[in-house]
């Protein structure tokens, strides 16, 4: 038997249970009473507008001002602020798995270090999965402090994917590279010399890494100075009032959201497949909605020895990050909108691992849980969810050495799939979903940088799943080396299809291909030898409703687009298709 | 000889018409005739010159801001247009970059993509990074693909191959084959249009372009033949989004830089007026009944975009940096499912318009808060034109009031304080954000709304200073008398900055400015007339977003570009990393002839008592007095140069109203702009 752990929301030291017993609070509330305490409604709106302002531009800031191509091109990065308590008190929006990515991190160094010991300008630095708040090891975090008239108010944070330790093992956590508890990388305002050192020695392109530190810096300088700034026009206090009353609002638009759902016990099972195992493994949910909370219970097996592997910090944002969208996309993404919600998952299984399950991978995995989240809130609130959306997080990891200088490269990259059709409207084609909206390299700046080329990055025809509302179409991505290198493809629904919904049929499989003499890859691992080719095809999406309830113009357009060929399209929609 | 100014808006086309001899400044609005904005237009001026008593011969210049291009981009009224790119990437139109419209909700969607992929056609060509060929062209696959679109039926053909930026040859070829094969359709090809790097954001505007180009072609055809009918000999200008004016026939080749001429308008003539009155810091606020628009304008000079996001659609164009926001008169409030006063972006337009207009929208706007408040005449608008509701617009606020558990007092100022917080933000964007101090800059307030928030906005920013034009409602049309012909010319060429790039950037240059010089011949500009301006977009290798640093005239160029990088880097982003090397990317040539413009005269100091222009007065609800306070109310076109009076006050006038809290103090300066200071 598995232990079972609860948890609630997310932060200080409640981590654990607490929130997610207080007290139901009324489901009609009255506003008056709930912020007149402490702050006006007024106040607090204002107040968010400015604390929404500084999270934007520490993103801008270090986009802008960083050197690796997965931060400056792909915003594979996040912003916030945060409370003493370690309460998001606002993120800037870039991507929902980083709600739970940093979120445990002040947590953890309210653990390692006195806060009464902590001056201005010092900066912590911390990356890992069980020791820092992490999901996985590249996402490096930096955070700093905010102090106002000398006293320690607030955190600036910012986390930046590095696309670094690559071309290495997934057995456990120790092989997927640095694990960096946090530490200080800054002592109030001076660089800690060997700290950095010893992180750049273990990154296989320093010079990229440095640089993105400098951009990670700006950001949360540019953070305190404006939190600063915050406090002197409307007061400290106020500010933190106002910081509080906000993620009290998160809380009661989460609730209202709930509310609206059907009380009652929806159930969800799927399976997972991808390169890295052989087979299928089940996955399952249980979803009890009672007034203005919900319960969501996950089973899932033993965790294992690949990076596939959530830990619970990201089961939680997978979580967050699902039911914000099914209830009310315009919450505020802060720490208030986890208080509704109590999250159960088999300790040790491979949707709430322990050290020291590798954990590289879990993005796909975390896609599927949104997918089972869906699924089971389907019945419930059928016209807010979607069909199965391409399940995965596709990444392809390139890491050889430059032709002229013999330098070492790394470039990953991520491909984007189908987006489930939806109740009154066809599935997006070729898109981010879910977890992840990283942003693709534009061809004319990855050739430039990187001894590859892409020959075709289209549309996959036939890969959205038929139905009433068609599902989104897949991508294919084909590269070309231009010296020898060492390949690592990750993703999922290779071998189990994304379904369909309410009579809609599934989308297409993903594929991987090696073309002009390359060996077969082992369990998504390889080499490509120059002039060899490979070709990812990431899975489409569900359809949704019958085939047979087809718009015929929708379908006639299908056709004349390509999106389904003639043949498929008569088996499929009969007599619509003749027309 | 009278130049004539034209902004043609969705509801409303403002006529502003200047007399070079006498100084004399008219102003004439028509109601739009959005079928063809031309007939509105033509008609409004042949209205306004008579108004003046001049005949078309006493029209000197005709300039025009239009929101045709942009109109057709949002409601999707372009042409049929096909797309002829490299084999493997006719879905990159679609894909994008592959991000979804929206992080959480589900329901939003992509803009619609203005090729269906029917349309979208491939050819083999494929051109390396570094201009040589890795696969010629096929000729006779492209031949056959543009009479596949031919036959298909479109209008317009775009042509994007990779690399087009770095070796123009393919896509040279390509347009020749077009033009021989389908000479009718417009032809938009991407190194013409946009020859930088990036592929999807190069197709995207090479596309936009085509999809507009027969639209504008046509626009402009009827407007050209409707002024040339009613004996207008001027040549018709067209503000272009870089707030630049261009001839109708250079405008026509290149639609897409048109896709912001009418907010750009307004700058330019903000920009005149703090030329006029010795303030070149300023930040424009730009109020209207759906949106507001800014834009800061340092040392006089608004800050040029190279791309930007219009209307989902990415564009690279030379634009002025104008930030937009959801938020104006008719913006309405509501509480959320969390309790929060929300205010925008939906507005009630103008029709129905705000509750207290009485057509029956009953839902509270940021114009019913400030009827409430008594900031707006209560009784009338529009200098007695319109009547207005107090019942109506009390009892919306009183809804909202309930909800809240406050006041209706108390709430009508909080929908003041929340939109103005979102314009606020707004105005971070395009200042704090990109290294400018707000508290360094004055506001100029227009638009209908702008004067009315413009105290409350300049003190949710520490600004100190606000300049309310003359006329705030139609500064658009007045800012098309104000401006210079302008075009923008770039190339991308990466080198790293040093000794040995020096010969690379004197060969760019040459060959933008040979571009520059064959435009000002085109567009007639005498040898004395001509102003060029050179930049570099320049980075740390290794990044990929560049900041623009300016080219000196003479010099030591290498070390003015280096120190000029390293300050503009340490103003935004807070550090400078000596030891990493510069890369330059993109050489921009701005061009400008200078045309003769309007010319205001200083009106002689009449006093400082402003008594002659008192109306009354009325209460006014006052956020800092928590209260009503009874203010003085003045007539705008009664106040003369050289009066000053201390708030609590009121300025009205046809077609806005100004509110001067305590504390501040208005002036009117010799141009009769009114100047309001803290103090």
């Amino acid at each position: 038997m598995t232990s079972r752990m609860r948890f609630g929301g997310l932060g200080g030291g409640n981590a654990v249970g607490q929130s997610s017993f207080s007290p139901v609070k009324p489901r009609f509330f009255s506003v008056r009473g709930i912020c007149m305490t402490t702050i006006d409604p007024i106040t607090t709106e204002v107040i968010g507008s400015a604390l929404s302002s500084i999270v934007e531009e520490m993103g801008e800031a270090l986009i802008k001002a960083s050197h690796s191509t997965n931060i400056k091109e792909r915003r594979d990065c996040s912003t916030a602020l945060f409370d003493l308590e370690g309460r998001t008190l606002c993120q800037a929006e870039h991507i929902p798995m980083h709600l739970g990515s940093f979120l445990g991190l002040i947590e953890h160094i309210r653990k390692r270090h006195n806060q009464t010991d902590l001056r201005p300008g010092d900066v912590f630095c911390g990356n890992d999965a069980y020791e820092g708040g992490g999901t996985h090891l590249p996402d490096i975090v930096l955070a700093e402090p905010v102090f106002v008239d000398g006293i320690m108010t607030a955190w600036a944070v910012n986390l930046a994917h590095h696309a670094d330790f690559a071309d290495r093992g997934h057995v456990h956590i120790y092989q997927e590279g640095l694990r960096i508890p946090p530490i200080r990388l800054y002592k109030a305002g001076k660089l800690q010399v060997d700290v950095q050192e010893l992180i750049l020695l273990n990154c296989q392109v320093p010079k990229e890494r440095l640089s993105d530190f400098r951009a990670q810096m700006a950001a949360n300088r540019l953070g305190v100075q404006r939190f600063q700034a915050l406090c002197a026009k409307y007061g400290r206090a106020t500010v933190l009032a106002a910081g509080s009353a906000l993620l009290d609002y998160a809380e009661r638009k989460m609730r209202a959201g709930i509310s609206a759902i059907p009380d009652g016990v929806y159930r969800f099972a799927d399976t997972y497949d991808c390169p890295e195992i052989d087979g299928e493994m089940p996955l399952s949910c249980e979803i009890s909605v009672r007034g203005d909370s919900m319960h969501l219970h996950f089973d899932a097996p033993p965790q294992v020895r690949a990076g596939l592997n959530m830990t619970m910090t990201a089961l939680l944002s997978t979580v967050y990050y699902a039911v914000k969208m099914v209830v009310d996309p315009t919450i505020l993404p802060n720490a208030g909108l986890a208080r509704p919600l109590s999250v159960l998952a088999p300790e040790g299984s491979i949707v709430n691992c322990v050290h020291p399950a590798a954990v590289n991978g879990r993005l796909s995995l975390c896609q599927r849980v949104v997918d089972l989240i869906l699924g089971a809130l389907a019945s419930a609130v059928p016209d807010r969810v979607i069909a199965a959306c391409n399940g995965a997080c596709f990444s392809i990891t390139f890491a050889g050495h430059q032709p002229d200088d013999n330098r070492l490269w790394v470039y990953l990259e991520t491909i984007g799939g189908g987006s489930g059709a939806r109740a009154t409207k066809d599935g997006l084609d070729g898109v981010h979903v879910h977890m992840t909206n990283t942003s693709n390299l534009p061809v004319e700046a990855l050739e430039l940088e990187y001894p590859l080329t892409l020959v075709r990055y289209e549309l996959v025809d036939g890969s959205g799943g038929p139905g009433r509302q068609r599902g989104g179409m897949a991508i294919r991505r084909v590269y070309r080396a231009e010296h020898d290198c060492r390949v690592r493809v990750d993703g999922a629904r290779l071998l189990c299809p994304p379904w369909g919904l309410f009579g809609g049929l599934p989308g297409g499989q993903a594929e991987i291909n090696v073309y002009g003499g390359a060996k077969p890859f082992d369990h998504g691992h390889g080499a490509l030898r120059r002039g060899e080719t490979i070709e990812v095809i990431t899975g489409g999406s569900g359809g949704y409703g019958p085939p047979s309830e087809r718009d015929p113009d929708a379908v006639r357009r299908d056709i004349a687009e390509g999106a389904i060929d003639l043949a498929t399209a008569r088996a499929v929609y009969g007599g619509i298709a003749a027309g | 000889m009278w130049r004539i100014g034209v902004d043609s808006g969705g509801t409303f086309s403002d006529v502003c018409l200047f007399d070079d001899a006498s100084g004399r400044v008219a102003v004439w609005k028509v109601s739009s005739t959005p079928a063809d904005p031309s007939e509105g237009i033509a008609r409004g001026v042949a209205e306004g010159l008579r108004e003046v008593g001049a005949g078309a011969a006493d029209v000197a210049y005709f300039g025009h801001g239009t929101t045709v291009a942009t109109n057709a981009l949002i409601q999707h009224k372009g042409v049929r247009t096909g797309l002829i790119t490299t084999e493997g990437f006719r879905d990159l139109l679609e894909i994008g970059r592959q991000k979804r419209p929206d992080l959480y909700d589900m329901q939003a969607d992509k803009p619609p993509t203005l090729v269906s992929r029917d349309l979208r056609l491939e050819v083999p060509e494929r051109m390396r990074h570094d201009g040589s060929v890795e696969t010629p062209l096929d000729e006779g696959a492209f031949r056959a693909a543009v009479r596949v679109l031919r036959t298909a039926g479109v209008e317009a053909v775009a042509v994007c191959f990779l690399y087009g930026f770095v070796s123009t040859t393919h896509e040279n070829t390509a347009a020749r084959i077009l033009a021989e094969e389908f000479p009718e359709a417009f032809a938009s090809i991407s190194h013409i249009v946009s020859p930088e790097f990036r592929e999807f954001e190069r197709l995207s505007t090479t596309v936009v372009n085509a999809y507009l180009g027969p639209v504008m072609r046509r626009y402009i055809g009827r407007l050209e033949k409707r002024l040339q009918d009613s004996g207008i000999a001027a040549a018709p200008h067209l503000t272009q989004s870089n707030g630049g004016v261009i001839g109708f026939d250079q405008a026509a080749l290149l639609p897409v830089r048109t896709v912001l001429s009418g907010p750009s308008t307004g700058v330019v003539g903000a920009q005149a007026i703090g030329q006029a009155i010795g303030i070149p810091d300023l930040i424009t606020f730009d109020m209207g009944g759906t949106s507001t628009d800014v834009a800061l304008l340092a040392g006089g000079a608004c800050r040029l975009t190279g791309e930007a996001m219009v209307h989902g659609y990415p564009i690279k164009a030379p634009m002025l940096d104008i930030h937009t926001v959801g938020a104006g008169g008719g913006s309405i409030a509501f509480i959320d499912s969390g309790g929060l006063l929300k205010v925008g972006p939906r507005s009630a337009g103008a029709d129905p318009g705000p509750v207290c207009y009485g057509r029956g929208n009953d839902e509270a706007t940021v114009t019913d808060a400030n009827v409430v408040l008594g900031t707006l005449n209560p009784s009338h608008l529009l200098g007695g034109r319109m009547a207005i509701r107090h019942d109506l617009a009390a009892a919306a606020i009183d809804r909202l009031a309930s909800k809240l558990g406050m006041s209706r007092m108390a709430t009508a100022d909080g929908i003041i304080a929340v939109v103005t917080a979102n314009m606020a933000r707004a105005i971070r964007v395009i200042s704090v954000q990109r290294g400018y101090d707000p508290r360094d800059y004055s506001l100029v307030a227009f638009g209908g709304a702008g004067p009315l928030h413009a105290v409350r906005l300049a003190q949710a920013l520490d600004m100190r200073r606000i300049v309310v034009p003359r006329n705030p409602g139609i500064l658009c049309a007045m800012g098309l008398l104000l401006t210079d012909l302008r075009a923008d010319f770039a190339v991308t060429r990466l080198s790293l900055l040093g000794d040995a790039a020096m010969a690379g950037v004197g060969a760019a240059f040459r060959e933008l400015d040979a571009m520059a010089s064959a435009w000002f011949a085109a567009e007639g500009i005498a040898a004395g007339d001509r102003r060029i301006k050179r930049t570099v977009d320049m980075r740390y290798a290794g990044q990929n977003y560049e900041l623009p640093v300016a080219v000196p005239e003479e010099g030591d160029i290498l070390s003015a570009l280096a120190r000029g990088f390293a300050e503009a880097h340490q103003r935004i982003y807070g550090f400078v990393a000596e030891e990493d090397p510069v890369q330059l990317v993109t050489f921009r040539v701005e061009a400008s002839g200078v045309v003769p413009k309007a010319r205001f005269e200083a009106q002689a100091d009449s006093g400082a008592d402003a008594s002659g222009a008192l109306a009354g007065s009325r209460t006014v609800w006052m956020a800092e007095a928590d209260d009503f306070v009874e203010c003085p109310v003045y007539r705008r076109d009664l106040l003369r140069a050289g009066n000053r009076f201390s708030g609590p006050a009121v300025i009205e006038q046809m077609d806005a109203t100004t509110v001067v809290p305590a504390g501040w103090m208005a002036r009117v300066e010799p141009f009769s702009n009114i100047v309001l200071e803290v103090g």
